[in-house]
């Protein structure tokens, strides 16, 4: 089976096996983090959200350790084992982009996007993702109790817009509706606009697994004595690396794209 | 090369072992299952929902009412109040319903008083569901007539007479009470009062055939 066929198949089954809390279908609802970003609201969720177990455990100037230290333990496991191939093999939300991606991949043909895609800026806005995780997540948590679920883009994906489905009628918007429209109208925009444009800049589960890049057991390598630099890697590469140039590139999901894609067969997945 | 191999491992080593021992000796996966789970934040949802504060003798799939409700029944209406951490639909309604009964308590206490109310006596119970008992955490489930299940959630038990019998009948509100026409803090307090009132009323008129009283 091709690589990127084998991906699809365990997104689609990860997909399915993130959504089996459905009462009765079959109603699973477990005590564990999902690794990945996906909503406990989800009425088919079977897991937590591991932005909702860390925001929990700061809520208001506590500290709850076990609810702190849990999801980044379950993160960090997987991390540590497979980097951040999770992003690209496992959460919903990278299958969603893995589909709008093909939109993105037409707009950046244009020369404006382009121009955009490649200005100095954009590596620094990669950084976002952290800053969002550390203010969103932590910090507004535990000094004013504002948090990032009450806003997140994902959740209104994953959670409101299917109770709304499932339940017509019986809801009405709260406060944070209009405000988490508006994120959501601009991240549905985000993913069409750009090339895993979530992943790359504002997800903070992505911010969490990334750092674990640099040790992770899995990772890509690219033997770079017979390399020609033909760049096909890079421009086939969602998340925009420069992959002859990575070396544990904490911005890779490890969706082995530029494996495929190498002409000469030089990048391969590595196990040390 | 070997060096780099040796702190992998001790990294898997361990983060797996610290896994392994959070889940063999502290109850975090009960924590994470029942304090998020199974229960829907509503202000994470972004939703209200749009129910009736109608009282109602049916609990929700019909099971009895729990044995520390019936006992605070004795005294007067019951007024159970869920709520949780980074819930800021509970951050809303907290200092209503401290207002409501001039009580105080920190939000993360386990909070059971007979308060005064009107001249009579209202048992009024806070039920954190991330720091609180099974038996206490389970009765939402047994109030959520609406089969909602989140919080912020409020119920009051008070009594009602019905085929020859005075039985336990309750009602139970969601989210910040947006749903009952109440949108700002004085409209919220001044509906729970008229709803706290006319459960007094129906206690009132039912108490002397209550058999626990």
């Amino acid at each position: 089976m091709k690589l990127q066929l084998k991906r699809l198949v365990s997104q689609i089954i990860l997909f399915f096996s993130a959504n089996l809390g459905y009462p009765g279908y079959p109603g699973l609802k477990t005590g564990f983090c999902y690794p990945f970003f996906y909503c406990q609201a989800c009425p088919a969720a079977t897991s937590a959200c591991p932005l909702r177990s860390l925001e929990q455990s700061v809520d208001k100037g506590s500290f709850t350790w076990r609810l702190f230290l849990y999801p980044l333990l379950i993160i960090g496991f997987l991390g540590i084992v497979t980097g951040r191939a999770v992003c690209g093999w496992a959460c919903p939300i990278g299958l969603l982009q893995r589909v709008t991606g093909r939109v993105a991949r037409k707009v950046k043909k244009f020369p404006l996007a382009r121009k955009l895609g490649t200005h100095k800026i954009e590596k620094y806005l990669r950084y976002t993702k952290y800053v969002i995780l550390i203010s969103l997540v932590f910090v507004t948590s535990y000094l004013i109790g504002f948090i990032f679920t009450d806003i997140c883009p994902v959740g209104f994906l994953t959670g409101t817009i299917p109770v709304l489905i499932l339940n017509p009628g019986k809801f009405v918007p709260n406060f944070f509706f209009s405000f988490a429209l508006v994120i959501f109208i601009l991240f549905i925009a985000l993913i069409f606009l750009v090339e895993r444009g979530w992943c790359r800049y504002f997800c903070p589960v992505g911010a969490l697994l990334a750092p674990f890049n640099k040790i992770s057991f899995l990772h890509i390598s690219v033997d770079l004595k017979d390399c020609v630099h033909c760049n096909v890697c890079s421009y086939e590469c969602p998340m925009g690396i420069d992959v002859p140039n990575m070396n544990r590139d904490p911005e890779c999901i490890l969706c082995g794209k530029c494996v495929s894609a190498c002409p000469n067969e030089l990048i391969s997945f590595e196990r040390r | 090369m070997k060096k780099f191999f040796a702190l992998q491992v001790c990294a898997l080593v361990l983060v797996s072992g610290s896994l392994g021992t959070m889940f063999a000796f502290t109850p975090v996966y009960d924590e994470v299952r029942s304090g998020i789970v199974l229960v829907l934040c509503l202000s994470c949802l972004k939703l209200e929902p749009k129910t009736i504060a109608d009282f109602t003798f049916e609990t929700a799939n019909n099971a009895p009412h729990p044995e520390f409700v019936l006992e605070n029944l004795s005294h007067g209406p019951v007024f159970l109040h869920y709520s949780g951490d980074a819930c800021a639909g509970c951050d809303v309604m907290y200092p209503v319903i401290q207002e409501l009964f001039s009580i105080e308590f920190g939000k993360q206490d386990m909070f059971h008083s007979l308060v005064s109310f009107e001249n009579s006596t209202v048992a009024y119970i806070y039920v954190n569901i991330h720091h609180t008992t099974d038996v206490l955490r389970n009765a939402q489930r047994i109030y959520d007539k609406d089969y909602i299940f989140g919080i912020p959630m409020f119920t009051i038990v008070t009594l009602g007479y019905d085929n020859g019998k005075v039985k336990p009948k309750y009602t139970t509100l969601y989210g910040t009470l947006t749903t009952y026409g109440a949108t700002t803090d004085e409209q919220r307090l001044v509906f729970l009062q008229q709803l706290v009132g006319e459960s007094i009323e129906m206690y009132e008129q039912n108490e002397a055939g209550y058999p626990h009283h």
